[in-house]
C-alpha cells in the first residue's frame, strides 16, 4: 500500500524508500490519531438540543505540553539523522566512478564520454559501476532528475555540479528536467540505458559515426554544418537573400557596418558574428534576426564553418546544394514523403515547426486549409494557391504577427517540388 | 473630512456615506473591506487560470493550449495568488478589520499610512495585471513601455531565465516590489498598533491568539520583505542595464538569486499561515466553550515559527549546488519549525476535550483546517528530510504540499474567519445550511485535487510540465475533477456570504457566538469609532467554562 | 485624522483622534525605528551580494575599486557627518521650542544634502566620460572584464539607491522645516524633526559603511584622490 515510487534501480534507492515509508507510516499514524481524537471529542462532547452544557475551564497542562514538545522533537531528530546519513551516501564519490560530462541546453541533454563518444537525449552506463555525472548548463538553470536512481541535482550555467549513483539493474530509465527552463521544459527528457559491461564497452567504442565525420575535410564538414544548423536559410550562396550577406567571396572582404565603421572579414570577425551576431551588423541588413550560437557550436565547428566560408572565396562560385538525391529512390517515394524530405533539406524546418510551437514563421501543424489574417488585414485560406505563392514569393502575403523574414524560393524549387511540399503539409495535422 | 462633522456613533458602513467617503477613508474597517473585495477579485482570476491549466492537464499531450500559454498561465496563477491574494490575504483584510477592535483601539496607529498601503497595493496590482496580459494590437503603446508580453518564468522569477526571456519581467518584478512595499507598511503599522494602542488592561498575556499570529506575521512582513525588494530591484537593473549580479554570462551567480529570493519567500509562507493559525485559535474555544488549551505555548509557538522561519530558506535549494554542509545544516534547522507547529495542533485538539461543541460553519472550517494542516505538516517532514527531499524536490509532491499549507492552511483559515466574523463585519447572518454545503464542496474538492498530486510526486512527475508521460494520466484526471469541485465550492460559499451581505434580512446581534473577545462587545456592525467608550480589560480572552480548582497547571 | 481647520494659531501637538499626544509621539518614533530596520535590510541584501562577489573575484574588485576617486568619497563623508550633526542639533532646538534655530539648522542639513548630491554627480560624470556606465559601448564590449561589471553594477546600485535615500531624507526634512516656519514646535511637540533626523542619521550611517567598502578596502590610489 502507498508504494508509488518508481523501480529501485540504484544502490541507495532501497534506503531512500525505507526512510520514505517510515515517515509515511509515522505521518499516517499521527494524522489518524490526532484527527481521530478531534472527531471523537467533537462527537462525544457535542452540544445537544442547541443548549450548551457546563464545561470545565481547563487552561492547559505543563506536563502534556512537555510531552508533545519532546516526543515530536525526538522523532524529528531520528528522521533528520537518517535523512542526513542517506544523503551522505548519495553524495559519496566512489574511487572507480565512470565520469560522464552532461551538458544541459534549452531543451536537450548532451552527454560526453572520456572516450570522445558524444550523444544527445540518451546515454549508456554499465550496471553495478558507480557513475559520476559532471554537469553544466549552456544557458539557464536546469535540473537532472533520475527517478529510478532517486537522485537529482540542479545544472547551473555558472559552475559544475556533480551527481552520483550506482545502478544495480539493467534497463531503460526515464530522466526529466526538473528546473523550469522555458517553453519546452516538459519535453526536455532523456533516457538512461543501464546495460551489461560488455554491451557498454561495445557501445562506447562504436565510433563509426564520428570516424566518418573525421574523414572529411574541415571545409566539407563546414558545408554540412552550414546546412544542418540552418545557416543556408538566410545566407544564400547565390546572393539572392536580402536579409543576410551571402558567403560567396565573403572572406577577406571589407564590409561597411551599420554603425558607420568598417571591418575586414577574418576568422575573428566570423567567430564573433556566429557567437554574437548583433555585435557587428553589416550595413543594410536587419539586426536581431539571427540567433546567437554561443554555446551551441563548438570551437571545432566554428573552425569548420570558417574553412567552408574561406573555400567559397578561393573556389569558383558554386551552388552549395546537398548532393543530388538518387532520382530513382525519389520517384519511389510518395509525394508527401518527398515533401517531408524537402521540408528538411530546404530548411523550412528552421523556422516552421510541425508541433504547433512558434519559431520564426507560423507552425505547419494544421496549416493546410487554415483561415488566417495577413498583414493587410485580409482573411485568407491556406489553400494550394496560397501556399504555392507563399513559397515562391514569400513576401506577398505574410501572416499577421510574423516577420517577413522568409527568402523567396522562386527559381529554386520546381513546380513538382512545390506540389510535393503541399502534399506533405496536408499530412501535418 | 474632519471627524467632528459626522456622528461617530453611527455604524461604519453607512457613516459617513457616499462613494467618496469610502475611497478616502482612513477607517481600518473600511480599508479592510476594500482589501477584501480586491483580493477576492484576484483570487477569482488566479483560480480560473488554475482551472484552465487543470483542464489542459486532464489528458496527456497538447489539448487546447500551447506550451508557452501554459507557462504563462502557471506564472499568472502563482504570481497573482501569492503576491495579490494570499500575502495580503488575511493580514490586510481580517487583520485590518480586527486588530484595533480586538485590542480595544479606535484605529490602527497610522490610519493615513494604512490607506496609502492600500493604494500602493492597487498600483502594484495594476502593473502586475498589465504585465500579464498578452500584447494586443490596439494597446501597442504598452509594448514601447516595456510590456513585451506576459511573464513566463513562474512566480519565482529564477535568474538567469528571467533575464533571458523576452517577457515583461522588469514590470512584473517591479509590481512585486511595489506590492512588497505595501506589505512592509501594513506590517509596520500593525506592530506599532499592537505595541502602543492596547486598551487599559489588555496585557500581552491577555491578547487574543489572532493578535499574536498577526504580530508574528507583521514582524516577518517588515523584516523579510526588504530583502526580496532589493533582490527584485537587482533583477530589474540586470535586465535593463546589464550589470552582472545573477547572470553567469555577465559574471554573476544564479544561486545567489535563489538565496536572496528564498530569504524572503520562505518566511512569506508564514505570513500566509500564521494569521490562519490565529483564526483557528479564536474559533475553536468559542464553539467548544473552553479556554484555548496552553494559550501561552500557542503564542510562543507563533513567535518561534516566525523566528526559526528566517533560518530555513535554503531548504528550497538542497539540490541547487549548495555545499553538503549547508544542506545538512538547513535540513536540521527546518525540523525546528515542525515542533512548534505540532505543538499548536495538539493544543487546538485538546481545547475540544470536555467542551460543548457546536458544528457551525466556522467550526467546521476550523476542524477541516486541523486535518488539512496535519497533512501539510507531515508532508513537510518528507521535504525537510534531506535524502528524501532530493527525490521529491520540484515534483508534484512539492506542489501538493505547498497547496495543503497555503490553500488548506491560509485559504481555509480565511474562509473560517470570514464566516466567523461575517456577522460583525456586515451586521447580518448568512444561511447556515448553504455555508455547510459550501464547506463540504470545498473540503472534498480540495482533497480530491491534491491527494492525487502527492501520488504523482511519488511517481516522479516533475512540476511545471505542460505535457507528461502516459503513466501519469489517471492521477492527473482525478486531480482535474477535484479542482472543478473545489472551484465550484469556493464560488458557492463566497456567493452565499455575498448574497447574505447584500440581501439578508436577518440582523446579527452584537455577539451571536457568545464570544468573550473584545470585538464582540461593540455593535454589529461596529460604530465608526469602534467603541463608544474605551473598554477596560480585566481578564483573559478565553475564560470560558466553570473554573476548576487545581486543573489549571 | 488630525483636524487642521483650527490649527493656524494652535501651538500644541496636532490633535490625533484615536490616541493621546504622548502615545502619538512614541508610536511615530517606534514606526520610524521599524522603518529604519527595513531600510537596513534593504541595503543588507546589497552588502551581502557585494561581500560574496568581492570574495569570489577579489583581484578584479580591488582593481576596479582603485578607479574610484576616494578624495570625493572622503569629502562626501565629511559633508554627511556634518549634516548629521546639524540634524541632531535641530532636534535639540526643537525640544526647546526654538523654531528659528530649527529652521536654520535644518536648512543647513538640507544644503549639505545638495552638496553631497553635486559631488556624487561629479563622480558619476567622471565615470560616464570614461565609459564606465551600464549599457555604454565600452560596457557592452565583450572585452570589458565581466567582474568589473559586477563591481560597477553594484557600485551604481548601492550609491544610486543611497542617493535616492538622500533625496527622500531631504524631502522629509523639508517637511519638518516647513513646520518650523509656522512655529509649530514646542516642548510638547517636535515629532517631525525627531523622525526626520532619525532618518537622516540612517542615510549618513549607510554612507559610512559604503565609503570604506567601495573606496578604501583594497589599495586605493592614494596619490590621485580625485581620479585622473
Amino acid at each position: 500500500m502507498f508504494n508509488f515510487m518508481p523501480e529501485q534501480a540504484s544502490e541507495i534507492a532501497s534506503n531512500i524508500d525505507w526512510l520514505n515509508s517510515l515517515i509515511l507510516w509515522l505521518s499516517v499514524f499521527f494524522t489518524v490519531a490526532i484527527v481521530g481524537a478531534m472527531v471523537y471529542f467533537a462527537v462525544r462532547y457535542r452540544r445537544r438540543d442547541g443548549v450548551d452544557h457546563e464545561t470545565p475551564r481547563i487552561e492547559g497542562s505543563n506536563a502534556l505540553e512537555a510531552v508533545w514538545t519532546i516526543v515530536p522533537t525526538v522523532i524529528c531528530v531520528f528522521i533528520a539523522y537518517y535523512g542526513v546519513a542517506f544523503y551522505a551516501q548519495m553524495r559519496e564519490e566512489k574511487a572507480n566512478a565512470l565520469e560522464i560530462n552532461v551538458w544541459a541546453q534549452k531543451w536537450k541533454w548532451d552527454f560526453e564520454y572520456a572516450s570522445g563518444k558524444k550523444t544527445t537525449a540518451e546515454f549508456y552506463v554499465p550496471v553495478n559501476r558507480p557513475v559520476k555525472l559532471i554537469m553544466k548548463s549552456r544557458d539557464v538553470l536546469h535540473s537532472f532528475f533520475l527517478p529510478a536512481m532517486r537522485v537529482k541535482r540542479d545544472v547551473l550555467p555558472s559552475a559544475y555540479n556533480a551527481l552520483y549513483f550506482t545502478p544495480i539493474k539493467t534497463g531503460v530509465y526515464q530522466t526529466f528536467c526538473t528546473e523550469y527552463c522555458g517553453m519546452e521544459h516538459s519535453g526536455m527528457l532523456a533516457t538512461l540505458h543501464v546495460v551489461s559491461q560488455a554491451e557498454y564497452d561495445r557501445w562506447v567504442n562504436d565510433r563509426s559515426e564520428e570516424i566518418a565525420l573525421s574523414r572529411v575535410t574541415p571545409a566539407e564538414r563546414g558545408e554540412k554544418l552550414y546546412n544542418q544548423k540552418g545557416c543556408n536559410a538566410c545566407h544564400k550562396l547565390d546572393g539572392s537573400s536580402a536579409i543576410a550577406p551571402s558567403f560567396v567571396k565573403l572572406f577577406g572582404r571589407n564590409e561597411q557596418l551599420a554603425d558607420g565603421t568598417s571591418v575586414t572579414v577574418d576568422e575573428n570577425y566570423l567567430q564573433e558574428s556566429i557567437l554574437h551576431p548583433n555585435a557587428k551588423i553589416v550595413k543594410g541588413y536587419p539586426p536581431n534576426l539571427m540567433p546567437a550560437f554561443e554555446g551551441q557550436v563548438s570551437d571545432d565547428e566554428i573552425q569548420a564553418l570558417e574553412a567552408f566560408i574561406k573555400s567559397l572565396t578561393t573556389a569558383k562560385q558554386e551552388q552549395a546544394a546537398a548532393a543530388p538525391a538518387d532520382p530513382a529512390a525519389l520517384a519511389g517515394m510518395s509525394p508527401a514523403d518527398r515533401g517531408k524530405k524537402l521540408y528538411n533539406e530546404k530548411v523550412c524546418v528552421t523556422c516552421h515547426s510541425l508541433d504547433g510551437s512558434r519559431i520564426v514563421g507560423p507552425s505547419f501543424k494544421g496549416v493546410y486549409g487554415r483561415k488566417q489574417k495577413i498583414t493587410t488585414g485580409q482573411e485568407i485560406v491556406a489553400d494550394d494557391a496560397y501556399i504555392k505563392e507563399s513559397i515562391l514569393n514569400s513576401a506577398a502575403k505574410v501572416v499577421e504577427g510574423y516577420p517577413p523574414a522568409m527568402p523567396a524560393y522562386q527559381g529554386q524549387l520546381s513546380d513538382a517540388e512545390v506540389s510535393d511540399i503541399i502534399e506533405f503539409l496536408k499530412t501535418v495535422k | 473630512m474632519s471627524d467632528t462633522q459626522h456622528n461617530t456613533q453611527g455604524d461604519y458602513l453607512h457613516n459617513p456615506s457616499g462613494l467618496w467617503s469610502w475611497v478616502t477613508t482612513t477607517d481600518h474597517k473600511r480599508i479592510g473591506l476594500m482589501y477584501l473585495f480586491t483580493i477576492l477579485l484576484f483570487f477569482f482570476v488566479a483560480g480560473i487560470s488554475a482551472l484552465i491549466m487543470r483542464t489542459e492537464l486532464a489528458h496527456a499531450g497538447p489539448d487546447f493550449l500551447k506550451a508557452q500559454q501554459y507557462n504563462v498561465l502557471f506564472t499568472l496563477h502563482g504570481a497573482l495568488m501569492i503576491f495579490l491574494f494570499i500575502v495580503p490575504g488575511i493580514p490586510a483584510t481580517l487583520g485590518n478589520f480586527l486588530i484595533p477592535l480586538m485590542i480595544g483601539a479606535k484605529d490602527v496607529a497610522f490610519p493615513r499610512l494604512n490607506l496609502l498601503s492600500y493604494y500602493i497595493y492597487v498600483i502594484g496590482a495594476i502593473i502586475a495585471v498589465i504585465a500579464v496580459i498578452p500584447p494586443v494590437e490596439t494597446l501597442s503603446f504598452l509594448k514601447s513601455l516595456g510590456f513585451t508580453g506576459p511573464a513566463d518564468t513562474g512566480w519565482t522569477f529564477y535568474a538567469p531565465y528571467s533575464l533571458d526571456t523576452g517577457a515583461a519581467i522588469p514590470w512584473m518584478v517591479f509590481a512585486a516590489f511595489v506590492l512588497g512595499f505595501s506589505s512592509i507598511l501594513t506590517g509596520l503599522n500593525f506592530i506599532v498598533t499592537i505595541h502602543k494602542l492596547r486598551a487599559p488592561g489588555m496585557t500581552w498575556d491577555r491578547l487574543p491568539v489572532f493578535i499574536w499570529g498577526s504580530y508574528a506575521t507583521a514582524v516577518i512582513q517588515t523584516l523579510a520583505t526588504p530583502v526580496v525588494g532589493i533582490t527584485l530591484l537587482l533583477v530589474i537593473m540586470e535586465r535593463l542595464m546589464g550589470v552582472g549580479i545573477f547572470d553567469a554570462k555577465l559574471g554573476g551567480d544564479p544561486v545567489l538569486y535563489e538565496h536572496m529570493f528564498w530569504f524572503y519567500s520562505h518566511p512569506v509562507v508564514y505570513i500566509m499561515v500564521l494569521p490562519a493559525f490565529g483564526i483557528v485559535g479564536e474559533i475553536i474555544p468559542v464553539f467548544s466553550r473552553k479556554p484555548l488549551f496552553g494559550y501561552k505555548m500557542v503564542c510562543y509557538a507563533s513567535l518561534a515559527i516566525a523566528i526559526v522561519g528566517f533560518f530555513v530558506w535554503a531548504h528550497h535549494m538542497f539540490v541547487a549546488g549548495i555545499s553538503d554542509f549547508s544542506a545538512i545544516a538547513f535540513s536540521v534547522i527546518t525540523f525546528g519549525v515542525a515542533v512548534p507547529t505540532a505543538v499548536k495542533v495538539f493544543n487546538w485538539v485538546s481545547t475540544m476535550y470536555k467542551g460543548s461543541i457546536s458544528f457551525t460553519t466556522p467550526m467546521l472550517y476550523a476542524m477541516g483546517f486541523v486535518f488539512l494542516f496535519m497533512v501539510a505538516g507531515t508532508t513537510g517532514i518528507f521535504l525537510a528530510t534531506l535524502a528524501v527531499d532530493v527525490f521529491y524536490h520540484d515534483t508534484y509532491f512539492v506542489v501538493a504540499h505547498f497547496h495543503y499549507t497555503i490553500q488548506g492552511g491560509a485559504v481555509i483559515g480565511l474562509m473560517a474567519g470570514l464566516h466567523f466574523w461575517f456577522p460583525k463585519i456586515t451586521g447580518k447572518m448568512y444561511n447556515e445550511l448553504a455555508g455547510k454545503i459550501g464547506w463540504v464542496l470545498v473540503f472534498a474538492g480540495f482533497n480530491l485535487t491534491f491527494i492525487p498530486q502527492f501520488i504523482l510526486g511519488m511517481e516522479g512527475m516533475p512540476r511545471r510540465y505542460f505535457d507528461y508521460l502516459p503513466q501519469f494520466q489517471p492521477m492527473h484526471m482525478l486531480s482535474t475533477v477535484g479542482s472543478f469541485i473545489n472551484g465550484f465550492g469556493y464560488t458557492f460559499a463566497l456567493l452565499n456570504l455575498f448574497y447574505a451581505a447584500m440581501f439578508s434580512k436577518v440582523k446579527a446581534p452584537a455577539n451571536p457566538w457568545n464570544s468573550l473577545s473584545l470585538e464582540w462587545k461593540t455593535a454589529s456592525p461596529p460604530i465608526t469609532e469602534n467603541f463608544a467608550e474605551t473598554p477596560i480589560v480585566t481578564e483573559g480572552t478565553y475564560n470560558y467554562g466553570r473554573p476548576v480548582e487545581g486543573l489549571a497547571h | 485624522m488630525s483636524s487642521h481647520s483650527t490649527a493656524e494659531n494652535y501651538q500644541g501637538p496636532p490633535h490625533v483622534h484615536h490616541m493621546d499626544a504622548p502615545t502619538a509621539y512614541s508610536a511615530a518614533k517606534l514606526g520610524m525605528w521599524l522603518f529604519l530596520a527595513t531600510e537596513i535590510l534593504l541595503f543588507g541584501g546589497l552588502f551581502a551580494a557585494f561581500a560574496l562577489f568581492r570574495w569570489m573575484y577579489l583581484e578584479a574588485f580591488e582593481h576596479a575599486s582603485q578607479q574610484l576617486a576616494w578624495g570625493w568619497g572622503a569629502l562626501n563623508t565629511l559633508v554627511l557627518l556634518f549634516s548629521s550633526f546639524t540634524a541632531a542639533m535641530a532636534v535639540e532646538a526643537a525640544q526647546k521650542g526654538n523654531n528659528q534655530r530649527v529652521f536654520r539648522l535644518l536648512a543647513i542639513t538640507i544644503g549639505c544634502g545638495f552638496i553631497f548630491l553635486i559631488i556624487k554627480f561629479i563622480e558619476y560624470r567622471a565615470k560616464y566620460v570614461h565609459g564606465i556606465w551600464p549599457s555604454s559601448a565600452e560596457w557592452n564590449d565583450p572585452q570589458f572584464n565581466a567582474h568589473y561589471k559586477s563591481f560597477f553594477g553594484l557600485y551604481f546600485c548601492m550609491t544610486g539607491l543611497h542617493a535616492l535615500h538622500v533625496i527622500l531624507g531631504m524631502g522629509l526634512l523639508a517637511w519638518a522645516l516647513r513646520k518650523a516656519r509656522v512655529n509649530r514646535y514646542s516642548k510638547e511637540y517636535y515629532t517631525p524633526v525627531e523622525v526626520g533626523a532619525l532618518y537622516w542619521h540612517l542615510v549618513d550611517l549607510i554612507w559610512i559603511y559604503l565609503f570604506p567598502l567601495l573606496y578604501l578596502v583594497g589599495h586605493p590610489s592614494w596619490h590621485t584622490p580625485f581620479g585622473h
